[in-house]
């Protein structure tokens, strides 16, 4: 929210060109528009600059003009986060790291790679794909979200299941304080000495600093795929044969769960081949050993089968295969055939749960009138009910936001937790009491000050404050990325 | 200790549990008897006596099994010793979420023989497993073999109760796999070495028990083959759950050693379902022969539990009477060169030395026998020793040593540019500095 004089802005502005150039500064207020969201287009907050560093000096010297002069300032990824996070929620300034694009090392003998935070998941992995290796966290949206983005966010995916999400997969950042100073947590050996400063600043949203490189681990491809898709009638017994599979003795590499609303919008928008007719399908893919793969295999059909699933059948060749991924992951987008908006939850239960929580969910969304898609994490117990809505139709964000946050009481009381990954961001802080009492969010808050104690660095979220400038709905307009055709919501 | 406030603690956790006078031989940290022993019964129990402590401005060093209560420097004060085993209880086990609850003091082996019965278990395997309790091992991040392919308590980790220094019950993550609601608290207690909380509940992630687990053990003449022969095994498309190396001494002091001209030994886990776990041994075979093995041994059962063991134990078994252990961290590639050149530095200073390494992952530890009645050639060669590591790039920390050595070289590496965050954390989560001072990084 833009608040600064026209003259102090003026002085901002050249001190921050003096930084970083004049091309890397955006402060005009229409192009400030592009950067007000992201992919949870509910939340809007205008900055008073963002900002395109390209090197740690940059990033160091901008947060320390920031600390100077008093601005609070955001890192920005790609803006594909889903809960408001890198939002300017108090205006300031946006630092986007999205000119940091960089892979500065790879060490294939130790299996590791050096990367700036702008870069693209999924790139790296296609940096080094051809020697056998790849970068295992994978979230849905990896052709766009950067890897700073993914630290902040703890970011999973569907193959979380079996790999872990993206803390497991870093060793060390070089990070900038809010306060300038830039130092190393962990680095390219393991067990660094003291606090494990680099576990708790992955999936901080933001608010411990700025990630400017990222050591993370690097696997070997799996020397065998198999995917296989398994189509159910009723969405109940879909529910009990991802817990019959696990309970088996079998660790899929992702487990995934696309309901009837889903398979319908994917199918009008991509044809990937899954039944219209479908109540609930599992995607489910194995990997690892080429040998002994076939039996796994037997054995999820079996479990599949004997839990009620009509149709059990395997990807036969790799375009068939790719494209089933391709049905899972653009299920998103694919909901804006369907519906003119939706809000997409992340509440996560223990897997035993899950038939129970489904029903839930449906019927409180049916109780709201208002419609919903499931396409989630199924083997994770990581939901993700995408709530379908028109914002034109007045109160209708009003329900569509109750609901949601029903939902995620219902996940608190099974024992779950209201953000699998997603983050907290500015829409689910009022939320954290389901699952932390006082007691808990003080520490939280105490770790908080430790690093971040005049609270410039990314201010106004994950704990409840008065003093954010955030709009909220219900004027829905589409972001004008959206717009433009840049963009689609993950 | 005001005698007032050690009544206070038996009318909370009972006369019968608190230790005092002789009966305290057993809690003597490096040199220093605390001035109690106490055992609470309950986290309430617990939260009672941090309560106390804390007002008083006691310091609790927190203990569970006593397996890693050697690391760290000395304390720089030494009040009341926490003993966590009487919370030992499993609280939840429901195997089709593949998660668990139990108290911070159950015991490795109780919490396996639980799961275990149940089809399934937790996938870390430090040393000690019979004395050493879940909360230990999470305060100390012991890990073991299997670190190679299941990671360490951060990556098991997820949800965690611990009673702050002011005796508040605090919880960090939840019960389920996936959690990024707020900081990711459990990370922070793991390593800490009790010195922000006190960790009483603990939920971890499980895995399926395999169907077959074997020990793929390959002795080579030089240890330089057994460089090779690791990564030839990295870049095949075998997928081992434990990548150890052992060089000549540790082999022979654990006595594994088949004949006396082997120079070090590979030994490689495999565990999962029967078919793979055959093709595995076969195509491992297969794999580092190209290295020139001398050796080459499949253990089952019974000899492939006790070999494992042995391994884990290195640091108390490689010798009768060891005088000192180093871990050290550096990338993988540098694994043999590092224990090449150690074991030379021993040589040099008259002493023996027996090395074992998790090779991929670059942690090793080196075990170093007692020279004799002076303590020079012990100082001398964990200061060359941390000098070739530091070179490396890499860190160490003195496991264990006696006092006299412990005076002369330092247990952690000197901290560096992040410490002030710690200090920080530090500060913000036990300000009276009451939990297990002086022991950890930097004096914290």
């Amino acid at each position: 929210m833009a608040t600064l004089t026209e003259s102090r802005k003026n002085t901002l502005r050249r001190a921050i060109q003096a930084i970083v150039g004049k091309s890397a500064v955006v402060s005009d207020p229409e192009e400030l528009l592009v950067y007000e969201s992201d992919g949870l287009t509910l939340f809007r907050a205008l900055a008073d600059f963002v900002v395109f560093p390209t090197s740690t000096e940059q990033v160091a010297a901008l947060v320390r003009l920031a600390n100077q002069e008093g601005l609070p300032f955001v890192a920005r990824g790609a803006g594909t986060g889903l809960s408001g996070g890198c939002l300017p929620a108090e205006g300031g300034l946006v630092i986007s790291l999205s000119r940091m694009t960089r892979i500065v090392e790879v060490d294939y003998d130790n299996q590791l790679a050096v990367v700036e935070p702008g870069l693209v998941n999924l790139h790296l992995s296609w940096a080094v794909g051809p020697r056998g290796y790849y970068y295992a966290p994978d979230p849905s949206s990896q052709q766009a979200c950067t890897i700073g983005g993914n630290i902040a966010n703890n970011s999973g995916g569907p193959h979380t299941l079996k790999y872990g999400v993206t803390t497991n997969h870093v060793l060390g950042l070089e990070v900038v304080l809010p306060d300038g100073e830039v130092v190393w947590l962990g680095g390219k050996m393991r067990d660094p000495q003291g606090y494990d400063l680099v576990g708790i600043f992955v999936g901080s949203e933001g608010t411990f600093g700025i990630a400017t490189k990222i050591v993370v681990r690097l696997l070997r491809k799996p020397q065998a795929v198999k995917t296989i898709l398994a189509v159910f009638d009723e969405i109940e017994k879909a529910s009990e044969a991802v817990s019959a599979i696990i309970g088996r003795g079998l660790v899929p590499a992702a487990l995934e769960m696309i309901d009837q609303v889903t398979i319908q919008a994917v199918e009008d928008a991509f044809g990937c081949g899954y039944p219209r007719d479908a109540a609930a399908a599992l995607l489910i893919e194995l990997d690892g050993l080429a040998a002994g793969i076939d039996a796994q295999a037997e054995r999820v059909g079996a479990a599949c089968v004997e839990a009620g699933a009509r149709e059990v059948r395997t990807a036969k060749d790799e375009a068939e295969r790719q494209l089933l991924w391709k049905g899972r992951k653009s299920a998103f987008g694919a909901y804006g055939r369907v519906s003119p908006a939706y809000l997409v939850m992340d509440g996560v239960i223990p897997r035993t749960k899950l038939p129970y929580v489904l029903r839930r969910v449906n019927e409180i969304v049916a109780a709201a009138n208002l419609r919903v898609g499931n396409v989630f994490h199924a083997g994770d117990g990581n939901l993700h009910p995408n709530i379908l809505y028109d914002p034109r139709r007045p109160g209708e964000e009003e329900r569509v936001v109750q609901a949601g946050a029903e939902i995620l009481k219902v996940c608190a009381e099974v024992g779950g937790s209201i953000s699998g990954e997603h983050g907290i961001g500015l829409e689910k802080m009022d939320y954290m009491p389901f699952i932390f009492s006082p007691a808990d969010l003080a520490t939280m808050h105490r770790v908080k000050e430790a690093f971040n104690p005049r609270g410039l660095c990314n201010p106004g979220k994950i704990f409840p404050t008065k003093k954010s400038c955030v709009e909220v709905g219900p004027a829905y307009r589409a972001h004008p990325i959206e717009e433009q055709g840049l963009a689609q919501r993950f | 200790m005001q005698p007032a406030l050690l009544d206070k603690v038996r009318g909370i956790v009972g006369s019968e549990y608190v230790l005092t006078g002789v009966e305290l031989s057993p809690y003597v940290l490096e040199g220093r008897t605390p001035e109690a022993a106490v055992f609470p019964g309950s986290v309430e129990e617990v939260s009672h006596v941090l309560a106390l402590a804390s007002e008083a401005g006691v310091a609790v060093t927190p203990w569970g099994g006593g397996t890693k209560i050697s690391i760290g420097a000395p304390p720089t004060r030494l009040g009341i010793v926490l003993g966590l085993r009487r919370l030992n209880r499993l609280l939840e086990h429901e195997p089709g979420d593949l998660t668990a609850t139990a108290q911070g003091g159950i015991t490795l082996e109780a919490l396996q023989a639980a799961l275990g019965a149940r089809g399934q278990w937790f996938s870390l395997d430090p040393a000690f497993g019979r004395e050493a309790t879940l909360g230990g091992i999470l305060a100390a991040n012991a890990s073991g073999p299997r670190r190679h392919l299941y990671g360490t308590a951060r990556d098991l980790l997820i949800g965690v109760a611990v009673v702050s220094a002011d005796g508040a019950v605090v919880r960090g993550g939840g019960k389920v796999v996936k959690n990024v609601a707020g900081y990711d608290l459990p990370k922070l207690y793991i390593g800490s070495f009790g010195t922000l909380g006190v960790i009483v509940e603990a939920t971890v992630k499980l895995r399926p028990l395999p169907d077959d687990d074997r020990l793929v053990l390959a002795g080579f003449e030089r240890l330089k083959d057994c460089g090779q022969a690791v990564r030839l095994v990295l870049t095949s498309d075998l997928i081992p759950s434990a990548v150890d190396l052992l060089d000549g001494e540790a082999l022979r002091g654990l006595g594994l050693a088949a004949g006396a001209g082997v120079g070090g030994a590979l030994l490689l886990g495999f565990d999962g379902m029967r078919e793979q776990v055959k093709w595995q041994c076969e195509e491992a075979k297969r794999v580092v022969s190209e290295a020139g093995p001398v050796e080459h041994r499949v253990l089952e059962a019974y000899a492939r539990e006790e070999t494992w063991r042995l391994v884990r134990e290195v640091g108390r078994r490689a010798f009768a009477d060891p005088a000192a252990v180093l871990q050290l961290a550096v990338l993988p590639t540098q694994v043999t060169e590092v224990v090449e050149q150690a074991g030379v530095v021993a040589q040099r200073n008259g002493l023996k030395a027996a090395f074992a390494a998790h090779a991929a992952v670059g942690v090793v530890t080196a075990v170093l026998a007692d020279g004799g009645d002076s303590a020079q050639p012990v100082i001398a060669t964990l200061r060359e020793w941390r000098e070739l590591v530091r070179a490396a790039g890499g860190h160490a920390v003195l496991e264990r040593a006696p006092l006299a050595v412990k005076e002369q070289v330092a247990v952690w590496e000197p901290p560096g540019a992040a410490f002030r965050i710690m200090e920080r954390i530090k500060a913000q989560l036990d300000p009276k500095g009451v939990l297990n001072p002086g022991r950890f990084v930097g004096g914290i």
